[in-house]
């Protein structure tokens, strides 16, 4: 009987300490979305009631901010960032994955390691020469940056789920005459392509909320949504409501691809070190 | 065409661009490191002064020192407490159950958002009039009530640390919980069973397991951690004064503020170096794993 109150008692408290760690988690981001939908006389406030409205998001989509801009800016570098890495890191990824070349090993703690260099290190030169063959600004510029912190995560990432694909009917299809390419085509990328479509969305979301290289590469013409956030902070203070507002435009459809992929986000992270 | 020429022609589109836009710009910080290399000036790189730049920032800069210790405390606070928070909060949810399996699906949303819209809704969070954790921390600790969070030296680096954590929890817990479900549930029972306590179980059975998932989660969180840049920059901007001032930003301010890049890639070399130590650790353990 005593042990068995006291086992209900520590299920309890387990499940409190559940639900207040949730809550801190939850919180800041439940915050911004009501802040969002706040009056500007409202998100001064801390109160849980308040009458909702969209002016919010029409404002920032209004002069002088126009976020619609850097949403198209966001939305077609990271696009074409994926659109580029994961093809060729799919090549090379079945390459690792079926062969054993000659510095492999080299090669690929080499990719690995460039994760870890600090964006500080590899903008600087980018900035220069950006700067002497006018792509400061620019949304090519901004791609180029991009694929040096994608193309790691996604060679390894690929390489994982390429590993997983049994060898078997590969080399039945090689014996009965297909060319490697062939096999490439009409037998890897079909059995491969749930595992292609996560790690493009898992570049996707690191190339959409990419910093500091916007930061330096743009400043008018190509900004994107996280460097439009600093548009919201005024003179006379931070325009919470609509720095709210942004700041859903930002979260929202990343959320949504997090959570379709959110079976592989351990592995993409880690880049294959867990499984 | 022969797969002995093949397999090297695939994976050449993905080398050049690896080495186009990592090893170059790498290679290239390091020339940089080398010269006065002033950003306004024409014919940049300019002055080729050899390692004075890195003796400079050593011997004659106390800014550079103070993103040294910045940094280093910044590494190890946020390391020890998102690794045992997340250890913590990992052996509470992998029981599973459709309430903890809810619960796990809602910590992958922080780890989607972007470092730098986190770095906003903590200031909005601290704000002292209308931040939501502000008025929670009043409440709990009455001294820190009438207190600007961000205009205090020291409290201002531990919003920034707290920011940092709340950031990064989900992630090493989901990466935990994963580890935690591959130790194998006979030998706790058999533990059990011999009478072994919850808190024998956990030192003797699962810590063990756990070593190398640990061993993963601490080496990429204290790397990401060195390299803290997005956060800090829209939270503080590396304020009051340089209190929160991180290598990152370090570099940023004068490499492109000041346009001093010669001496910032100096100082975005010396930050490789701790690198290529975990780095090399990292990559032991992702081939050891490899190969099982």
């Amino acid at each position: 009987m005593r042990t068995a109150t006291r086992r209900k008692f520590w299920r309890t408290v387990q499940t409190l300490i559940i639900v207040i760690a949730a809550a801190v988690m939850i919180v800041p981001i439940v915050w911004i979305f009501m802040a969002a939908f706040k009056s500007h006389v409202d998100v001064y406030q801390l109160k849980l009631l308040f009458k909702p409205t969209l002016a919010n998001f029409a404002a920032v989509f209004a002069e002088p901010y126009k976020l619609g801009d850097k949403l198209i800016n966001s939305t077609i570098v990271a696009t074409v960032t994926v659109v580029i890495a994961i093809p060729v890191a799919t090549l090379a990824s079945y390459s690792f994955s079926r062969f054993r070349l000659r510095g492999e090993t080299t090669m690929l703690v080499m990719i690995l390691a460039t994760q870890f260099v600090p964006a500080v290190v590899i903008v600087l030169p980018f900035f220069v020469m950006f700067r002497d063959v006018g792509l400061l600004d620019t949304r090519t510029g901004l791609v180029l940056v991009n694929l040096a912190i994608v193309m790691p995560f996604a060679i390894w990432m690929i390489k994982g789920f390429i590993d997983g694909i049994p060898i078997d009917t590969e080399e039945a299809a090689l014996v009965d005459g297909s060319t490697r390419m062939q096999v490439i085509r009409n037998i890897v990328l079909p059995m491969a392509a749930p595992g292609l479509i996560t790690s493009g969305i898992f570049c996707f979301i690191i190339a959409w909320n990419e910093f500091l290289f916007a930061l330096i590469i743009t400043n008018k013409d190509a900004v994107t949504l996280p460097i439009g956030l600093a548009l919201f902070k005024a003179e006379e203070g931070d325009l919470w409501n609509l720095l709210s507002a942004a700041g859903i435009i930002i979260m929202l459809p990343m959320f949504v691809l997090a959570l379709i992929i959110r079976k592989h986000f351990v592995q993409g992270m880690t880049m294959g070190a867990v499984r | 065409m022969r797969d002995n020429t093949l397999k090297y022609l695939l994976v050449m589109p993905a080398v050049v661009i690896v080495f186009a836009t990592a090893i170059w710009p790498l290679i290239q910080s390091f020339r940089y490191s080398l010269f006065q290399g002033r950003l306004t000036r024409p014919g940049f790189p300019q002055g080729y002064i050899g390692f004075e730049n890195y003796t400079w920032a050593v011997s004659q800069e106390p800014a550079f020192w103070n993103s040294v210790i910045v940094t280093g405390v910044y590494t190890l606070l946020t390391v020890a407490l998102t690794v045992l928070l997340s250890l913590g909060l990992a052996l509470l949810l992998v029981p599973g159950g459709r309430f903890r399996m809810s619960i796990q699906t809602i910590l992958i949303l922080p780890f989607a958002m972007s470092p730098a819209l986190i770095g906003v809704s903590f200031r909005f969070m601290f704000n002292p009039e209308f931040g939501l954790f502000d008025a929670f921390f009043g409440l709990l600790i009455p001294p820190l009530a009438d207190i600007s969070w961000l205009s205090d030296p020291i409290l201002a680096f531990a919003v920034c640390v707290m920011a940092d954590v709340w950031g990064w929890i989900p992630f090493l817990t989901l990466v935990l919980i994963g580890g935690l479900a591959a130790v194998p549930s006979e030998t706790i029972e058999a533990a059990q069973v011999d009478g072994a306590g919850g808190w024998q179980v956990f030192r003797d059975i699962t810590l063990p397991q756990l070593a190398p998932v640990l061993a993963v989660v601490i080496i990429l969180k204290s790397i990401f951690s060195l390299k803290t840049f997005d956060q800090v920059y829209m939270l503080t901007n590396g304020g009051p004064g340089t209190a929160t001032q991180t290598l990152s930003h370090y570099v940023y301010f004068n490499g492109l503020k000041y346009g001093q890049l010669g001496y910032a890639a100096s100082v975005a070399w010396l930050m490789v170096i701790p690198m290529i130590f975990l780095t090399y650790a990292y990559a032991k353990l992702v081939f050891r794993k490899a190969q099982q």
